[in-house]
């Protein structure tokens, strides 16, 4: 996340100092190896993840990405089940790895461990009046027998996040409609068509904005947020926080901290109107 | 595509390939369409999430692995999440694209196993994402050298674009990784 995704970075270190949430990173981790493992080697795509949970064990591992979770949660999943998976997985890492370090999205240690009142016991600036639609996307949810996130279809761990800082969660169905994800870079035309439909639906709703957990949905819907509405020949006008954006808002945390001026579409304006400091 | 699937199914060769290497239940299908309704990229796909399973069944290999619906698939899981007799179509894709790489039958209008490659050897020298760095190589492979020209300085300055990244530790623990994990497979990887 320090890179395309320093904002989520930051702003997630932020509130989770003011929950009292110790966060430190999981020594020399490297990447899960994505969608470009699981499409090429399935043996691979096991054992990067478990290389860094393994490195973790015994521990909470916290994740922000929807892919790495994902990546993360499928591991354990087949290593658990299976016996075989997991001399196999022992065989590339060099070390065996019992599959039972934990897994937990951010939304989940939010909304399931600290809890609503703790959250909203931190709210000092209510983000009254903002109507938010929450965008999980696809692979926090699912499959559900592997990651245990929440509904698949209608998941609510974020509503309710966000509906403790003060924010009008507006009901929507494109809640976890795909963005596109990797193919930003390998067909962008994949974005701007699969974009569209969440931007068109959210703004059809009455959203003033858009919450995302993921950066790569966050990234396909904000800066190519310009593109899709050239192609559509709409106007949309949607700022695409992350999550922990707003909850850091409702905190009183400085927008400098919470990484405000790396969203594409600004949301000065927006916040402006509604009153929120920022 | 009128042949009894019974007999097809029965009659092993790419059909028992692809099931075992998709572990995916194929002979589960019902075509109920419940896949196809939910797919993000079916309204554009050359083959549809249902049709992929029943040509699976019918063995119909060629017609599977030059494909570019299995290029498009976004991986969205939506599915195998939906699927009421639990067919993994997400897993019978990832069995297809390495199957169409491993039978040099990737359709031509794919960059995907190209990024996949640059994705993969970044992890393996470098051990995290270098998004600048993973970008350049891509354009110079696919030779798609100005597009998305105009995102670059918008993501510099918004600091989406670091120029120079740190490498993690461990990389010849990585290569052998890597390794291990290619020779498990064949050599595939």
């Amino acid at each position: 996340m320090e890179g395309t995704a320093h904002d989520y970075q930051s702003s997630t270190l932020a509130i989770s100092q003011t929950l009292g949430l110790q966060m430190p990173e999981v020594p020399g981790w490297t990447c899960c190896g994505s969608t470009a493992a699981h499409q090429s080697d399935p043996l691979l795509a096991l054992a990067l993840p478990a290389k860094n949970l393994l490195a973790a064990a015994g521990t909470t591992v916290a994740v922000g990405c929807a892919a790495c979770y994902n990546r993360l949660k499928t591991a354990n999943h087949h290593i658990t089940r299976d016996s075989e998976t997991r001399k196999q997985v022992a065989a590339v890492l060099g070390a065996d790895y019992d599959g039972k370090t934990q897994v937990l999205h951010l939304l989940e240690i939010l909304a399931r461990d600290v809890g609503m009142t703790k959250i909203a016991a931190q709210v000092k600036h209510p983000l009254r009046g903002l109507k938010v639609v929450p965008y999980y996307g696809c692979l926090l949810a699912r499959p559900p027998e592997v990651t245990k996130f929440d509904d698949p279809e209608n998941p609510t761990l974020m509503d309710k996040v966000l509906q403790a800082a003060g924010a009008t969660v507006v009901t929507w169905p494109h809640k976890t409609e795909c963005c596109g994800a990797g193919y930003s870079i390998t067909d962008a035309s994949v974005v701007r068509r699969l974009t569209r439909e969440i931007l068109v639906m959210a703004k059809a709703v009455g959203a003033d904005c858009i919450a995302t957990a993921c950066p790569l949905c966050q990234l396909n819907l904000d800066l190519r947020q310009k593109d899709t509405e050239k192609e559509a020949g709409e106007h949309f006008g949607l700022p695409v926080f992350y999550f922990t954006q707003l909850l850091g808002l409702a905190f009183g945390i400085p927008r400098k901290k919470l990484g405000l001026r790396s969203l594409v579409v600004s949301p000065s304006k927006l916040l402006a109107d509604r009153g929120i400091p920022a | 595509m009128n042949a009894p699937a019974v007999t097809t199914l029965a009659s092993g060769g790419f059909f028992a390939e692809v099931s075992q290497e998709s572990q995916g239940n194929l002979s589960a299908c019902l075509q109920c369409k419940k896949c196809t309704s939910g797919c993000p990229v079916a309204g554009w796909a050359d083959i549809k999430p249902h049709a992929l399973v029943r040509l699976a069944q019918l063995g119909l290999k060629d017609e599977l692995l030059g494909s570019r619906m299995i290029w498009e698939c976004t991986s969205c899981q939506t599915c195998f999440t939906r699927c009421p007799q639990q067919v993994d179509i997400a897993s019978l894709n990832d069995a297809l694209r390495r199957m169409s790489r491993r039978a040099s039958q990737v359709n031509s209008k794919t960059t995907v196993p190209a990024f996949n490659d640059i994705f993969l050897r970044t992890v393996r020298k470098r051990g995290r994402m270098f998004e600048a760095g993973l970008m350049a190589s891509f354009k110079l492979r696919t030779m798609q050298l100005f597009s998305d020209m105009g995102k670059l300085p918008m993501m510099l300055w918004k600091g989406k674009m670091p120029l120079w990244s740190g490498k993690v530790k461990g990389r010849k623990e990585r290569e052998e990784l890597f390794r291990r994990a290619s020779d498990r497979n064949g050599g595939s990887s």
